[in-house]
């Protein structure tokens, strides 16, 4: 029994539901803690985001992380790898996040601008906490598996916002966590339809959150 | 006496054959301080017009006349050439081969000569014909100077005025003590720098340094390995040469040339200065990846932009984690090297930082920050966070050019009728000044339920405009 426990506390070993040896950061939506496994984000892994639109909600999903990790007193860089618009300093100060992490890159578009080779730059440098990459064109499953794996080089989290088509929806993943947000609101309170597609080790599910009332619990 | 009489120069004061002064000069009358030993000679520059880039470039020709040159800016510049006179034959022809240069400058500068430095851009700023050589007629000479040439403080020139003295000569007669207790030391003190009764000491100015290195090939190389390997000693001594300076450079070119005196340059331009080779070599692989080459190389030549002081780089004492170790992103080792690294590849705007500004207007208070920008690095390496608490609700996302929306019956419409949540927020900034703004803006939802952030121009036509998602 003794010998077994000490197996399974092998840091190479996880167990399918009881994910509890990965380091994890609070998402900042309890509904969303209780599902994933170690109940929040892990710290180093790739997450797809996949969104009907621009703007259903997937970046005030990401803020409170955004928020904690930055404020943190070493914190790395945030980078924001291809942003589809120009993230506003006002808002982001606004809602707790320390300007003074926060990269952006941002390119026209050419030959040399490839958001992946960016992303990958980022992530094996091992200067970022958080890398989120936006990506409309299709990506092929290996370099979503090439992308994981540099996430362990540079002990970094990214986050790969990609929309949501059915073509996408079918493909095969290889991020850790993949998640769906579609807008919704209901009644006067804009909100999202949030669900989890595929989860390592922790449940799936979907559920609607309110953002409007996460953004007064934040103190907003 | 012989070098003034054999001069062909207007010498303004100075009755030619006169005897040399006999007995120490401390045996003068109004004599108080020794004089300096040794003769000097300078020769003072005036721009008419103030030219910071050309007075460098003057500073830079009067280093072929002598080392010790020094800046008196926005418009002077004053060089001793007592030692060199031997070399030039003389103080005509040196003052002739001045002159000559700074004609080749386009610069037309007022050249004086005069044993104190001070006499001599005293003498250049009142424009006349000013050559003083020897120390004897130099009183006599700066005596008929206006004192506005002193660059005096203008209430000091006032007060002066109200007794009457306009000229050096007459302040030089005033009494010393009276004067002192009256006017303050600092003008006495520049009297007597003025006629050489004490010491001017002033900075030299020295050339901007640069490191530059050439190599020739011996055979022509066409491969990009061949001429990465080639430019590696001449990095290295670039590495080596920054380092024993504690410098590090934001920019370097390193030119290929070719036959027929063709040439191709390969810039690098750094946000922040930068003095490891390894790491220019690494970028100078990237840049050389993509520059097609017309021709095989023949030689390579490296020059260094203007060397910049660089805060060493070392390793913190404690790990991060304990006792507070480690610093910020900005301090942990890769951290500007991988920002380098994209902003090689995807161009210098490419990469940027985010900073709140001060505005009324919603455009105007987001801004990026270029990692070039010398907030940057202030920015990323102050451990203060930038926070803001108190606000009113924004928008994640502000599209660059606020979208022109349809409308029905007033309604706004973004595929569909947009709902309206909150507002209106009235935003107004300089429409007194003609090109600010005057909105109403109002938190939405669309049809699909995205939260978007719209406005009314509050003047005709009463537009409506997206300009933001909530994200």
């Amino acid at each position: 029994m003794n010998a077994l426990a000490r197996l399974l506390a092998h840091p190479g070993i996880w167990r399918g539901r009881s994910l509890t040896r990965i380091d994890t950061l609070s998402s900042g939506f309890p509904e969303l803690d209780a599902r994933l496994a170690g109940g929040g984000w892990p710290k180093v892994g790739l997450v797809e985001i996949l969104a009907t639109h621009l703007g259903s909600g997937e970046l005030r999903l990401l803020l409170p992380l955004l928020a904690a990790v930055s404020q943190q007193p070493q914190a790395r860089w945030c980078t924001w790898i291809a942003p589809p618009l120009s993230p506003y300093a006002p808002a982001l100060a606004a809602r707790g996040v320390n300007l003074s992490r926060i990269l952006v890159v941002r390119a026209p578009q050419g030959p040399q601008w490839a958001p992946e080779w960016a992303t990958e730059q980022a992530l094996i440098s091992g200067a970022c906490d958080v890398v989120l990459t936006w990506i409309t064109q299709p990506l092929k499953p290996r370099i979503v598996r090439r992308l994981q794996l540099a996430t362990q080089r540079g002990r970094t989290l990214a986050f790969l916002l990609r929309p949501w088509s059915s073509r996408v929806a079918r493909e095969p993943s290889h991020a850790l966590l993949r998640l769906g947000v579609e807008p919704q609101s209901h009644g006067n309170r804009s909100g999202m339809r949030l669900s989890i597609l595929k989860s390592r080790g922790g449940a799936t599910g979907e559920w609607w959150v309110d953002l409007e009332a996460a953004q007064a619990a934040a103190g907003v | 006496m012989a070098a003034a009489a054999s001069l062909q120069l207007p010498l303004a004061v100075s009755p030619a054959g006169s005897p040399p002064p006999v007995g120490p000069p401390g045996d003068q009358p109004g004599q108080h301080q020794r004089v300096p030993a040794l003769p000097q000679l300078w020769l003072g520059v005036h721009l008419p017009q103030p030219d910071r880039a050309l007075l460098q470039r003057l500073a830079v020709l009067a280093q072929r006349f002598t080392p010790r040159v020094s800046l008196e800016p926005p418009d002077g510049l004053v060089l001793e050439v007592q030692g060199s006179l031997a070399l030039f034959g003389g103080a005509a022809q040196l003052y002739r081969a001045f002159r000559a240069g700074c004609h080749a400058a386009s610069a037309a500068p007022v050249l004086t000569l005069a044993p104190t430095p001070l006499a001599a851009l005293a003498g250049a700023r009142s424009g006349v014909a000013f050559k003083v050589l020897d120390q004897q007629h130099l009183v006599s000479a700066v005596s008929v100077l206006p004192l506005v040439a002193l660059r005096w403080p203008p209430q000091l020139l006032q007060r002066l005025a109200k007794l009457g003295v306009y000229r050096v000569g007459q302040a030089l007669r005033l009494p010393r003590a009276g004067f002192a207790r009256r006017f303050g030391r600092e003008p006495l003190q520049m009297l007597d720098q003025l006629v050489a009764r004490s010491a001017d000491l002033r900075a030299p100015f020295r050339v901007p340094e640069r490191f530059r290195a050439k190599r020739q090939f011996v055979r022509e190389r066409e491969d990009h390995a061949q001429i990465l390997q080639a430019l590696q000693p001449l990095l290295k001594q670039l590495g080596e040469f920054l380092e024993a300076r504690q410098c590090g450079i934001t920019r370097l070119t390193c030119r290929l040339r070719h036959r027929n005196d063709l040439h191709t340059d390969c810039v690098i331009r750094l946000a922040q200065p930068e003095a490891a080779a390894a790491r220019f070599l690494e970028w100078f692989a990237e840049r050389l990846a993509r520059i097609s080459l017309p021709g095989p190389v023949r030689s390579l030549e490296l020059r260094s932009g203007e060397l910049l002081s660089r805060a060493p780089v070392h390793e913190s004492l404690w790990q991060p984690g304990e006792h507070g170790g480690g610093g910020a992103a900005g301090s942990l080792p890769g951290s500007l090297e991988f920002i380098e690294r994209l902003r090689m590849r995807l161009g210098e705007l490419a990469v940027h930082g985010l900073i709140c500004q001060d505005s009324h207007c919603p455009e105007g208070a987001s801004r990026a920050l270029s990692p070039a920008d010398p907030d940057f690095r202030h920015v990323a390496f102050s451990s203060r966070a930038q926070v803001k608490t108190q606000a009113p609700a924004r928008p994640l996302w502000l599209l660059d050019e606020p979208q022109l929306l349809r409308e029905q019956q007033g309604w706004p419409q973004l595929d569909g009728p947009l709902q309206l949540r909150h507002g209106p927020e009235r935003i107004e900034s300089q429409w007194w000044e003609g090109h600010g703004v005057a909105r109403d803006y109002y938190h939405a939802t669309d049809v699909h339920g995205i939260a978007v952030w719209v406005f009314r121009e509050r003047q005709p036509p009463h537009r409506w405009f997206l300009h933001g998602l909530s994200g």
